[in-house]
């Protein structure tokens, strides 16, 4: 098994997994259909397209940036200006930052990082209106997927790396695809079927929740607190 | 094939104003780089683009998003044979009706109306009203297919470059080939409000003290870095024609640098040119340069040489993200306002708007060839 990483950061994301109608959500981490949906578009799968290749893949994220949520009040209306359509509220996730994981055959994997490369459909992060900063590809690798996301790099802005600059490390939480023996899981309708507009279908993903330790590359540690110091070449006699 | 990716960046100053406000009239911000930054969404500067589009494109190039479309297809058959007028109504019903866009019958006396804004290019309005006046001259029943068909070809080019939903017949759905980012600014803002007192009239001649009525407006002022890409190869796919796709991309280049979103425009006249705008052909993918502003441009109090300053930031982080990935850029073309975005005048040919869409325009053309 091989692991293909992706850094899905920019000002504004959304991943949605259970919106209806006006309110527009986002969850507080990338989802998998949605990450499934970007490999998709960079391989150039129309909606329609079955999506057998990629549905086998595992999938794991981690917040290494957890940002903000942004309610945004949306109104439409037609050119003229004469009809106004319902009022909708769409969140997004401002500021954040993640580590996303895929996991599958080699082969499979070194073509979907190529074709995010060279996407044949331009890619986002959950809403049109929201394309990656920087490249989102961090090369594919070898090992597994739960190990890749607990040992990779922060991937946290550098302002944010300093602002812990006092911690030697930072603990992040992982969501990841649940593997067989995994006790307690929760569960999210998150495992995409088919995108395709007239029979969109997700069935049940089993998620499991935890957390790892990363080193904080900013660290600096404040010199030790020595009240003494300043009474330096004085002795008490 | 030869890949074909039009990024634009645009660095543009706006004084105090409020172009975009969500529902309690703030103007809308978002936190990037751990700052609160003004913000306005794409969606508002989609529509002024779109707006802006009918300045620079033919009508027929366009499309009508409405719900009243019955109402413009019967227009137009009663254009095309008068003596009809009296049927244009049941006919727009029946044409609608076959290409699977109208469900159900429309109220006595009123004209026939779309469960959704439904976005159709004037030319497939017109080739839907052609059908239905064919089918009352034949006295025959209108096929869905060529209906259908009618519908989903000669897109408008509003159409293919912002897409098109419908949410239950999605065989004419339509990707949108441009995705506008929300611009964001490059420095922290805080919202400000201005406190005001109107005056009434009548009561100043009384020598009356007392204001007529108070209220607050919220504003901020920004230097915004605003950034839209075309994939000039899927609106291709989309209209199908190579001289559509050069008008389309050379519309959109000219609508996004000079239009603006109208919010509250006459409370601050704040309609500004943007002081630079950068744009790069490139062959592999999009690249968002916002990443350049993430650390945020200047402190807050300080706003001498903040335009100077952002364009420095862009070209060298323009620069860097280059390097680094090993991108270059096909072409890169430049418009920018006198020496204070002299900076960004490095990265590659600087040309006036005009000539610069041109270019633009003329290089698109030979990569996508008249034949393609």
């Amino acid at each position: 098994m091989s692991v293909l990483l992706l850094r899905l950061a920019g000002p504004l994301q959304a991943w949605g997994t259970r919106s209806r109608f006006a309110h527009r959500h986002t969850d507080v981490a990338p989802s998998k259909s949605g990450v499934i949906g970007l490999l998709a578009a960079a391989r150039g799968l129309r909606r329609t397209d079955p999506l057998t290749e990629l549905l086998p893949l595992r999938f794991g994220v981690r917040i290494d940036q957890p940002g903000e949520i942004l309610r945004d009040f949306h109104v439409a209306r037609t050119l003229d200006g004469r009809t106004s359509m319902p009022l909708t509220y769409r969140h997004y996730l401002a500021d954040a930052a993640f580590l996303a994981a895929v996991s599958g055959p080699p082969a499979l994997l070194d073509s979907l990082q190529q074709a995010l490369s060279r996407p044949y459909f331009p890619l986002f992060l959950g809403r049109r209106s929201c394309p990656p900063a920087g490249p989102v590809s961090l090369g594919v690798h070898d090992g597994m997927l739960r190990e890749r996301l607990a040992t990779w790099p922060w991937q946290a802005a550098g302002w944010k790396q300093r602002r812990q600059r006092g911690h030697p490390a930072v603990r992040l939480e992982i969501l990841r695809d649940a593997e067989s023996g995994d006790p307690l899981t929760e569960t999210a309708p998150d495992q995409a079927v088919s995108f395709d507009p007239r029979h969109r279908r997700h069935s049940w993903r089993s998620v499991v929740r935890e957390h790892t330790d990363i080193p904080n590359p900013a660290h600096h540690p404040a010199p030790g607190h020595d009240p003494m110091d300043v009474l330096e070449g004085w002795t008490c006699s | 094939m030869t890949r074909s990716i039009i990024d634009v960046h645009i660095l543009q100053t706006v004084p105090p104003s409020n172009l975009n406000r969500d529902d309690s009239g703030s103007p809308k911000t978002a936190v990037y780089g751990g700052v609160r930054r003004a913000r306005v969404s794409s969606q508002a500067w989609k529509r002024a683009v779109r707006l802006a589009f009918e300045e620079y494109l033919d009508d027929a190039d366009l499309g009508e998003r409405t719900k009243r479309v019955g109402e413009a297809i019967a227009a137009r058959i009663s254009g095309l044979d008068p003596a009809l007028d009296s049927r244009a109504a049941a006919l727009a019903v029946s044409v609608l009706k076959a290409a699977g866009l109208l469900k159900k019958e429309p109220r006595k006396d009123k004209p026939a109306e779309t469960d959704y804004l439904l976005f159709l290019s004037h030319r497939q309005q017109q080739r839907l009203a052609e059908l239905a006046v064919r089918s009352a001259h034949d006295d025959t029943t209108i096929d869905a297919r060529t209906a259908k068909e009618a519908a989903n070809t000669a897109h408008s080019i509003d159409i293919a470059m912002f897409g098109r939903m419908v949410a239950d017949v999605s065989d004419i759905n339509v990707d949108a080939a441009v995705q506008v980012a929300h611009a964001i600014s490059v420095h922290h803002v805080e919202n400000e409000f201005d406190y005001f007192t109107a005056v009434d009239d009548r009561k100043y001649d009384l020598q009356e003290s007392g204001a007529g009525m108070i209220g607050t407006v919220e504003f901020n002022s920004s230097t915004l870095y605003r950034y839209a890409t075309i994939d000039v190869d899927r609106l291709h796919d989309t209209l199908g024609d190579p001289a559509a796709t050069r008008r389309a991309v050379e519309a959109f280049l000219r609508a996004y640098a000079l239009s603006m979103p109208t919010g509250k425009r006459n409370t601050f006249a704040n309609g500004t040119r943007p002081d630079a705008i950068v744009v790069h052909l490139r062959d592999t993918r999009a690249i968002n340069l916002v990443g350049a502003f993430e650390e945020p441009v200047g402190r807050a109090d300080d706003t001498r040489g903040r335009v100077a300053q952002a364009a420095r930031t862009l070209a060298a982080y323009t620069a860097e993200v280059h390097d680094a990935y090993g991108e270059r850029p096909a072409a890169t073309w430049i418009t920018h306002v006198g020496d204070r975005t002299g900076a960004l005048a490095a990265l590659g040919t600087v040309l006036p708007l005009n000539e610069l869409t041109e270019a633009v325009g003329a290089t698109i053309a030979g990569r996508i060839g008249p034949g393609r």
